[in-house]
């Protein structure tokens, strides 16, 4: 199991995230973690569900090799519950938007639900 | 879907045209074989399909190889080798801001893509090849016959005859040649085409399989008409832990043939799910027709020895027909071709239209049509709907265009009128299907436009049939005027009165029941 040294929040997620660090990312997740994404190609009925830290970790990866740039606009934490804002751009200009739920168990991220859009 | 644009990657002071789709979390770039044209395939369904399906689980990058399509030319004496080529995938990653890639390389990209991840694994994430080869004269042809077909492919460039190369079933296909024609044509020049199929024989990476590092997935279509199903069984031997699924199907180019095999494959390897069923099926008119023969008057007048003459201009007649209608169409059978269409409505007007082109040409044609959902694959239409159409077609004699009544349910509104012709029989246990056929205009117009009315012109008074009579001899309202003494005014307000009490919408209508009135 990875061992995090960065605390889950809202600063170390917007730093992980703009500087693409995927291992980072991939630290704040617990071993069971679940990530859920809904966009056009994942409806709500049926999600896209990214299941276990290894698994994850590899999304993050390949979101993170893309040359694209990422800005996280709003965190907010409500005790075990956070969320935040993501806008990214492709090198083609092409625009991502997309807002993250998150629910922690002992500060490490259990659940994730992202919402996102792109420039159709 | 966003519109695609196509742009330009720099690789060593060449550009390599590529365009990127989708949205998934990962990059896969696709490297096509012969020949390319990037903005050119997306007109064919099954490439259209093949982009679908691979976009809605990855960001989709294309690529015209150097020498093909939108990317330079190359020098003919001096042609890139596969590292070359390798090279143009990494630009084109670049480009696309893409760090990590799974690699898609298809016939004559497969050796490029091989190498590229052999040579750049930080770069690559997983590897697919379909109807690939790591020596093309070990594994495709010897040097004599590439340099044959090197030499033939210069020669007829540009007619769509390597179609029949690399998908032989498919090479019946007139329209499918004459769409070939022009992407051969948008591909490359006759010389370019002579030295790019030149340059395969110079492909051979066999060396660098054993360096490859990612995961591997080996397809290949185990009838494939252009590389041999043994070429990928060898691939799989070589690079280290490399999967190969084989899969039916003898079309050479990924994107034809059982193109959802390939991508489901593909899926499942790269995002590690089994995909789930697409869910897009659709509802689609299906038409089958068959040729029966020559109509009986043309028989009598035209030796039979044109009938195959008159086919070959029916067959080359049918597909643009059905393109006006919405539809899509393919010769199945010398003498039958399937057709779908997004509405019955324009399926039975399709098939009217169809009926007066073999007409016209001295054939007799009989035509189903059914509707139900279909799976929108875009090659060979198959499936219990046209088993349907199918059976329906085989009931008709010609040239009566037969339905489902459920198909002729969906039209209403068209203007089209239907007669009821029996049932087919049930089968599984299903009830009979009724069917109706398309009522001929002949048979119409009594019916609905111009039926006599039960007129009755007992209702009109002396003076209304005098000018009754006089309007049907197409007099105008002053001549009637004159002829019976009275005011103009007076003459339009009896016609008036008589349109009224005939309930008929104009003079003519008057005159043409008196007409029938006097006819024997």
């Amino acid at each position: 199991m990875l061992t995090t040294s960065t605390p889950v929040t809202g600063d170390a997620i917007k730093q992980a995230i703009e500087n693409r660090d995927g291992r980072t990312l991939a630290s704040f997740y617990a071993d069971h973690a679940v990530t859920r994404i809904i966009d056009r190609n994942n409806p709500p009925s049926r999600p896209k569900e990214i299941r276990g830290r290894g698994a994850i970790a590899s999304f993050w990866d390949d979101i993170c090799s893309r040359m694209m740039t990422h800005h996280v606009d709003i965190t907010l934490a409500d005790g075990d519950r956070m969320a935040f804002s993501q806008a990214c751009t492709y090198p083609d200009g092409a625009k991502v938007f997309c807002i993250a739920l998150l629910r922690l168990e002992d500060g490490m991220i259990a659940e994730q639900t992202v919402v996102q859009a792109w420039d159709e | 879907m966003r519109k695609v644009i196509s742009r330009y990657a720099t690789s060593g002071g060449a550009r390599i045209a590529y365009q990127t789709v989708g949205n998934g979390s990962l990059d896969v770039v696709l490297v096509p074989g012969f020949p390319s044209n990037i903005e050119i395939l997306w007109e064919d369904p099954g490439f259209g399909h093949l982009v679908k399906r691979l976009a809605a689980f990855c960001r989709l990058i294309l690529l015209d190889p150097r020498g093909m399509g939108l990317s330079d030319g190359i020098d003919s004496r001096n042609p890139p080798d596969a590292r070359g080529r390798a090279a143009d995938i990494l630009a084109v990653m670049d480009a696309a801001g893409s760090g990590r890639a799974a690699l898609i390389g298809a016939s004559d990209g497969a050796a490029a893509a091989m190498l590229a991840a052999a040579m750049w694994p930080s770069r690559c994430r997983a590897l697919v090849l379909h109807g690939g080869y790591a020596c093309f004269l070990a594994s495709v042809m010897d040097a004599k016959a590439l340099q044959a077909f090197a030499s033939a492919t210069e020669g007829a460039w540009g007619t769509g005859a390597t179609l029949a190369r690399l998908a032989p079933r498919r090479a019946a296909d007139r329209a499918l040649v004459g769409w070939w024609g022009r992407l051969e044509r948008l591909s490359a020049s006759p010389t370019a085409a002579a030295a790019l199929v030149g340059m395969w024989g110079a492909l051979d990476v066999r060396d660098s399989l054993p360096s490859i590092a990612v995961p591997a997935l080996v397809l290949h279509r185990t009838g494939d008409a252009h590389v041999p199903v043994e070429s990928s069984r060898a691939l799989a031997r070589g690079i280290p832990g490399a999967r190969l699924v084989e899969l039916p199907g003898e079309e050479h180019p990924i994107w034809m043939g059982d193109v959802d095999a390939a991508a489901d494959a593909i899926e499942q390897f790269l995002t590690g799910e089994k995909p789930v069923a697409h869910g897009d099926r659709m509802l689609a008119a299906l038409l089958v027709l068959r040729v029966l023969g020559m109509s009986s008057g043309a028989g009598r007048t035209v030796p039979g020895r044109h009938l195959g003459e008159r086919m070959e201009l029916f067959r080359d007649a049918l597909p643009p027909v059905v393109a006006r209608h919405g539809g899509h169409a393919r010769w199945t059978r010398p003498d039958q071709a399937h057709a779908r269409f997004p509405a019955a409505a324009r399926a039975a007007s399709c098939a009217v239209a169809l009926r007066e082109t073999a007409a016209s040409l001295g054939l007799w044609v009989a035509q189903g049509i059914h509707v139900g959902e279909i799976d929108p694959s875009p090659e060979d239409l198959s499936g219990p709907v046209l088993d349907v159409a199918d059976r329906i077609a085989a009931r008709g004699s010609g040239p009566e265009i037969l339905l489902s009544r459920l198909a002729s349910e969906l039209v209403s509104g068209s203007g089209l009128q239907f007669v009821d012709r029996g049932a087919l029989a049930g089968i599984d246990c299903r009830a009979p299907l009724p069917l109706v056929a398309i009522a001929s205009e002949r048979h119409l117009e009594p019916r609905s436009r111009t039926a006599p009315r039960a007129a009755n012109l007992d209702a009109l008074t002396p003076r209304e049939r005098e000018v009754l009579a006089l309007v049907a001899d197409g007099l105008s309202n002053p001549h009637i005027a004159v002829d019976l003494g009275l005011s103009e005014h007076t003459v339009k307000r009896h016609v008036a009165n008589i349109l009224l009490k005939l309930d008929l919408p104009s003079r003519a209508a008057v005159a043409g029941l008196a007409a029938r009135r006097d006819a024997p």
